[in-house]
């Protein structure tokens, strides 16, 4: 059975066409790029996966179920400018809140739900960090954090808007480390990424995308010049190019 | 007294009770609306109350009370759907389309109540401008409470679901949770809040008593349930405060409250821990004391290595002024870092030492920056100037291990190396010779580097290859080369001496 499934999916805004009658399945366990210039429907794409867009037209499915009954099994970690760091709250705070699709209307959090949340802190080697403030740690850190997030809702399927945006190389690779174990175990993760030169390295399917599916499939197989100039129509630089060799 | 006097009253007791549950129901619900960047919504709904006011108290008839609430309500609700309806369909502007309909509201209020007056019935613009605390009957009270323990529990009940749409408004609709529900609902507890307050405060000054306590408390705390207990404790003591100088003073009671809760909000500004600009300043200036003490010892070492160490040379290199090198130096002899006997200045052991602590971090920053963030030899000084301050010898030794001992920065200069020796370094074992890694290493960083070339503890190898740069070995199939700064470092225990020496 297919981690996600999109049969047919088209979205406009304002009459405006975004995605065009998407076709895809992926895979679960492996781990995905999400590539393409900017307004090709990237986040859009995302979106719809998440069951944040009444208004499309086709169908997404999750673990083969509609998207309303695999909700908890979704995670969305948003670029680090969607997130208010000077907000007052704590990284277990953050954490903890993996927990509440579980939680009815007046249940409060138990002991076992903060159990659940230590130990996906533990997992991301930052327990010692749980009592600071979210702006108080270092760009990797915060990258933990929703990460751990993500593993305290024990989630399926992580979607990363662009992760390495404003975080140095090394916090790059140690993002990408974590990803790949995650998906040694079972979790599909989808990233939105832009920089061409480490597709290579980093994922092990891509999906190119410009308003409408370019191609998707194995990076060594899909990753080719030609599929690229597609997806960008001629919007790569020299130096962009001369990276993909 | 006039103090006495107030508190003997039914009037100025029920005055007390409205302020104190006013303060903390519109502190705590304040705490909301200033994270959501809400608090011209907040001012735009006290405003938008006004016909729904008018229009309660016509229709009420004796429930005079309970028709102005239910009118109110009605009013706010009415507002934030117009204003939201506004912002996504006509295309206006957020803040304008607030603007908009709270000023068209308020007007129609305003009109109102002079049609209203001339009527003969009594309901004067002036209270519900600028509230009329001590005016409460005891119906208003109860109605007062009754609206502070629903906004209260209210918050309790949903605090998830209130700071997960606070924080992260997608998130949370990932996960489930009905964000616009939950906003409405906000904006009703905010009418009930703004109701309530009318009476106390005034139309115009509610939104000060629902953000100033707020942004009061979000200086002084990082956790939202502080944040919102402190909050509500602030607010209590502004309209308390304030309605007790209001009487000694015979000033109306709401401003008064305003500006109690102004002058706690401009403490924290200035004085709050580590957010006050009291505390930031002092953390500036310390840390620039500590640079410059630093600076100070880092140059005294240089020039005692040229032998050229003297003030007027130490003066040039810092390019401090005379009274600043002096006082960093008298600094430097309290700790026993350097001695000034007879105007010779001198190095001490101890001060050595230290010093050679902040080259090791210069250059080993220096060296991190261009082996690892591939920055240029010509660019990195600057930054590892900086950086020679605040490296901890934790990070340091870190740093250290990584880079694999290195022995030169990347203009060629010495790094001061860490003194430790181990017990069998893995450098001096012979070609052929059999060996594990021993469980005792230098630190926790040096065990991490050697986990990152498969090297655990115990783990068996053979040394495959010596050369300048590297010793090889092999593990089970597998060669690893060791750069040798590294292997000067790590701890071995060499196995049985039938073991085939080179």
């Amino acid at each position: 059975m297919n981690a996600i499934s999109i049969k047919g999916l088209s979205v406009s805004y304002d009459r405006k066409t975004v995605l065009t009658n998407v076709y895809m399945d992926m895979e679960a366990g492996k781990l995905y790029g999400v590539l393409g210039p900017n307004g090709a429907g990237k986040s859009t794409l995302f979106k719809a996966i998440l069951g944040l867009i009444s208004s499309n037209t086709g169908q997404v499915l999750i673990n083969g179920e509609p998207v309303e009954e695999q909700r908890k099994k979704m995670v969305y970690i948003p670029q680090k400018g969607e997130i208010d760091w000077q907000f007052p709250a704590t990284v277990m705070d953050v954490v903890l809140m993996g927990r509440y699709p579980f939680k009815g209307i007046f249940q409060r959090l138990s002991q076992e739900d903060k159990n659940i949340a230590l130990q996906a802190l533990e997992d991301m080697g930052i327990a010692n960090l749980r009592s600071r403030q979210i702006g108080e740690l270092s760009g990797g850190q915060q990258q933990r954090v929703f990460i751990a997030r993500a593993l305290c809702q024990q989630a399926d399927i992580f979607l990363l808007d662009e992760p390495f945006v404003g975080v140095d190389i090394t916090t790059e690779k140690k993002i990408i480390e974590i990803l790949k174990q995650l998906t040694d175990k079972g979790k599909t993760i989808l990233v939105i990424h832009h920089d061409l030169s480490k597709v290579k390295d980093y994922f092990d399917k891509v999906i190119l995308l410009n308003q409408w599916l370019v191609a998707y499939g194995d990076t060594e197989v899909t990753f080719t010049e030609e599929n690229i100039n597609r997806a960008y129509r001629g919007q790569l630089s020299i130096l962009h190019r001369t990276t993909l060799d | 007294m006039e103090l006495f006097d107030l508190f003997n009253y039914a009037l100025g007791i029920r005055a007390l009770i409205a302020s104190i549950l006013v303060g903390m129901m519109c502190g705590v619900l304040g705490c909301f609306i200033v994270l959501r960047n809400m608090s011209l919504m907040g001012d735009a709904l006290a405003h938008a109350v006004l016909p729904g006011v008018v229009l309660g108290f016509v229709v009420a008839g004796s429930a005079v009370a309970l028709g102005i609430f239910a009118g109110a309500t009605i009013a706010g609700l009415l507002a934030a759907i117009m204003i939201t309806w506004l912002q996504h369909n006509a295309k206006t502007k957020n803040d304008a389309a607030i603007g908009i309909v709270f000023t068209a509201m308020f007007s129609l209020g305003v009109i109102g109540i002079s049609k209203v007056s001339r009527k003969g019935a009594h309901l004067d613009l002036d209270h519900f401008l600028f509230g009329n605390v001590l005016g409460l009957s005891n119906a208003d009270l109860y109605l007062t409470a009754g609206i502070t323990l629903y906004v209260l529990l209210s918050v309790v009940l949903f605090y998830r679901y209130l700071f997960a749409t606070t924080f992260q408004p997608v998130i949370a609709e990932t996960m489930g949770i009905p964000v616009k529900v939950i906003h409405y609902y906000l904006m009703l507890l905010l009418s009930f809040a703004v109701v309530a307050s009318l009476q106390a405060v005034g139309v115009i000054l509610v939104v000060a008593m629902l953000i100033t306590p707020a942004s009061t408390a979000l200086l002084l705390s990082n956790r939202l349930n502080w944040v919102i207990v402190i909050s509500g404790i602030m607010g209590v003591l502004a309209s308390v405060i304030g309605l007790v100088v209001a009487d000694v003073y015979n000033a109306p009671p709401g401003p008064a409250m305003v500006v109690v809760a102004t002058l706690m909000y401009l403490l924290a500004v200035f004085f709050a821990p580590k957010k006050g600009l009291l505390f930031k300043f002092l953390y500036k200036r310390k840390t620039r004391n500590r640079i410059q003490f630093e600076d100070t010892l880092k140059q005294t070492l240089k020039l005692h290595e040229r032998s050229s160490l003297s003030l007027p040379n130490l003066q040039e290199r810092l390019g401090f002024n005379s009274r600043i090198l002096k006082y960093n130096l008298s600094l430097l002899t309290k700790k026993g870092l350097v001695n000034t006997k007879n105007n010779i200045i001198s190095i001490t052991e101890k001060g050595i030492t230290q010093a050679t602590r902040l080259v090791r971090a210069h250059r080993l920053w220096e060296t991190y920056l261009v082996e690892e963030m591939s920055m240029d030899a010509g660019q990195i000084h600057e930054e590892a100037e900086k950086y020679e301050h605040v490296l901890t010898d934790d990070i340091l030794d870190e740093l250290e291990a990584k880079l694999g001992y290195p022995k030169l920065d990347p203009h060629g200069a010495p790094i001061p190396q860490n003194e430790y020796q181990p017990e069998k370094p893995l450098s001096m074992l012979p070609l052929n010779a059999t060996a594990e890694i021993a469980q005792q290493q230098l630190n926790e960083h040096l065990i991490t580097r050697l986990w990152q070339l498969g090297l655990g503890p115990e783990e068996v190898f053979i040394i495959t290859e010596i050369e300048d740069n590297y010793i090889e070995i092999k593990m089970g199939r597998e060669l690893v080369k060791v750069p040798r700064t590294l292997a000067n470092k790590v701890n071995v225990v060499k196995l049985g001496e039938q073991v085939a020496m080179g």
